[in-house]
């Protein structure tokens, strides 16, 4: 049993080279059914035929092709390999409504498959496009961070199955140092677009699944910033008493007697 | 097989996945929409209408005379009438049904579901016993020679208005549920979207209440009485909507200004079900006359279409919002001072066609 520190992923994309070891290493320990019954599908998106993070897919590689200038000279390749952020603010497991996510010993964010009955908020509630059903138990899924392998002091599979350290598993204090000096380094060799997403806590608290990134998060497909689904939510609860408090005005109003018996009787009058 | 993009409407279509993946990754929407359905619009609807029609047949009640018990009378019926289903809509939505029961595990005030279930689990108690009430009243028990006992006890009028906070709850909580997701059309306007419920709620269930009225030859006092509702949360309607549309600005409200849902939400929800209704009880209001019965049981029912329409537009917009790379771009924008001004030269705008 490792201690009990928030552990995570630190994923530098200028390494990956997108092999999808992860991937295929994610779905093999998860035993996550392929989809389409494991039909041969191509997207027709670069070499990405996974396409998006699903209940059935916890980690999808992205490949960016970025070759946007006329003479392509400062074109380039971008691989990067998604998956949960398990941020500390969550915003799927402030809107459960059974409990079934839970935050564990590791400061990871985990579902439990056996509570969950498939209401979907969470699913609506993640700015990242993590949680989906999955079709083979129809309830809400996405990555443990393979919580099962942590308890064990096991590296979770898809880090474990990375063959260029793009993908590292660790205590978030030290992942984090490991990272800053990443950047030093790249800055260093001229790659100023260089930066880190989620690594600090201006991105909902912090990620404990953050990213090198050598561009905006856009091109990724990452929010700038994403926030709190519920951030709103006394305000928006306050905006709503005060209509709920104006209806039940306007209501006793037009129940009272007199005005409206008048105008009722004017018109039986006609 | 490739993504299936569920964004396209006349003004947008033709793009290829090039321009698409020079705005965002090959526009693959960024978040996931949650495909709440049928089942969730039709819980919405009726779910508003059970609540407000219990809350005006409890003012009625307490503001009481004559006239208002009809309308007491026929907003207890109609609420428990809205209120059978409810339950059943959200079981069958959930994808594990027979698991509804791990809903009622924890109090999670933070959570909007877990506060809206508890909402209508103590909603369910208020509203059973106004119609136990109302039956004893209606001499009902007698017929079917079945009087509870201690049916003395629940007939407080009190008892009614302490669950009028409850039947708000349950309008207006769907607004905020919706409103506490990432879904940009959703949650960019995240205060009106309670009120927004709310008034749409007690229009439909005023509507539902002057229909039966109509129908069973109430008093034609009472009708006017309701009529006046009707049209306060109209107006008050349309009032939030032009604002909430107004709010969310170009990217994030072009699922109600264009396609499908944009049509039917100018000509269904705008023009159906508020703006016909209006017009056809201001009309001879104007002109001193008081509007016939025919032509309120007919506005009443073109509130109550325009109130599924207008639950209808705004799950379906959502999904769209979602579905929208450019909006949750957008939204998450929103606030981020320091990486505001470095995220503005990605193309953001459509490629021009050359």
């Amino acid at each position: 049993m490792p201690a009990a520190v928030p552990h995570g992923f630190y994923t530098d994309t200028t390494v990956c080279i997108g092999c999808k070891a992860c991937e295929v290493a994610c779905k093999q320990w998860n035993q996550l059914p392929a989809s389409k019954g494991g039909a041969p599908q191509l997207s027709g998106q670069s070499y990405d035929n996974t396409l998006r993070l699903s209940g059935t897919d916890w980690r999808h590689v992205k490949f960016i092709e970025d070759f946007k200038t006329e003479d392509r000279s400062g074109g380039r390749w971008m691989m990067m390999s998604d998956v949960c952020k398990h941020c500390v603010k969550a915003g799927c497991l402030e809107v459960c409504p059974t409990g079934a996510i839970i935050r564990t010993e590791f400061d990871t964010v985990v579902i439990q498959s056996d509570v969950c009955n498939g209401c979907r908020a969470c699913i609506a509630a993640c700015p990242f496009g993590v949680i989906d059903i999955n079709p083979a138990n129809s309830v809400a899924m996405k990555c443990t961070l393979c919580y099962d392998r942590m308890k064990l002091d096991m590296t979770p599979a898809c880090a474990q199955a990375c063959p260029t350290a793009s993908i590292q598993y660790g205590p978030i204090d030290e992942l984090r140092d490991r990272a800053q000096k990443r950047v030093a380094t790249l800055q260093a060799q001229g790659e100023t677009r260089a930066q880190l997403y989620g690594a600090d806590t201006s991105i909902l608290g912090g990620l404990n699944s953050f990213y090198l990134l050598v561009d905006k998060p856009e091109v990724y497909g990452l929010p700038a910033n994403p926030e709190l689904p519920s951030r709103n939510l006394a305000a928006s609860n306050a905006f709503s008493a005060i209509g709920a408090a104006v209806m039940g005005v306007i209501g006793l109003v037009s129940f009272r007697k007199r005005r409206m018996d008048r105008f009722a009787q004017q018109g039986n009058n006609e | 097989m490739s993504y299936q993009r569920m964004w396209k409407t006349p003004k947008s279509g033709g793009r290829s996945a090039s321009d698409e993946s020079a705005e965002s990754y090959y526009g693959v929407p960024p978040i996931h929409k949650p495909h709440w359905k049928w089942l969730i619009i039709a819980y919405f609807y009726l779910g508003g209408i059970s609540g407000l029609s219990y809350v005006i047949a409890e003012l009625a009640e307490v503001t009481g005379d004559a006239t208002n018990r009809v309308i007491t009378r026929a907003g207890r019926y109609v609420s428990l009438g809205t209120l059978l289903p409810c339950p059943v809509l959200l079981i069958l939505d959930l994808g594990r049904p027979e698991r509804f029961l791990n809903m009622l595990r924890i109090v999670k005030l933070r959570s909007p579901m877990s506060v809206g279930t508890w909402v209508l689990v103590i909603f369910s108690g208020f509203c059973t016993r106004s119609v136990v009430a109302q039956a004893a009243r209606d001499e009902l028990w007698n017929r079917f020679k079945c009087a509870p006992h201690g049916i003395k006890a629940i007939q407080s009028r009190w008892m009614g208005v302490a669950g009028v906070p409850f039947g708000f709850l349950l309008g207006g909580y769907t607004g905020v549920l919706l409103a506490a997701t990432a879904v940009p059309l959703w949650t960019k306007n995240a205060l009106l979207m309670g009120p927004l419920f709310l008034a749409s709620a007690a229009s439909n269930a005023t509507a539902s209440i002057t229909l039966v009225l109509c129908l069973s030859k109430a008093p034609h006092r009472a009708l006017v009485r309701l009529e006046r509702l009707e049209m306060c949360s109209l107006v008050v309607e349309l009032g939030l909507l032009a604002l909430n549309r107004r709010q969310l600005g170009q990217t994030i409200g072009r699922p109600l200004r264009e396609g499908s849902t944009g049509r039917l939400y100018r000509f269904g929800v705008q023009g159906t079900g508020i703006a016909a209704p209006l017009m056809l009880t201001v009309a001879p209001m104007l002109a001193g006359m008081r509007p016939s019965r025919w032509r309120l049981a007919l506005s009443s029912l073109l509130t109550l279409s325009g109130g599924f329409m207008f639950r209808y537009v705004m799950v379906i917009a959502g999904h769209r919002s979602a579905d929208d790379p450019q909006a949750t771009f957008e939204l998450a924008r929103r606030g981020s001072q320091e990486s505001t001004g470095s995220v503005t030269d990605v193309n953001v705008h459509p490629v021009a066609p050359s």
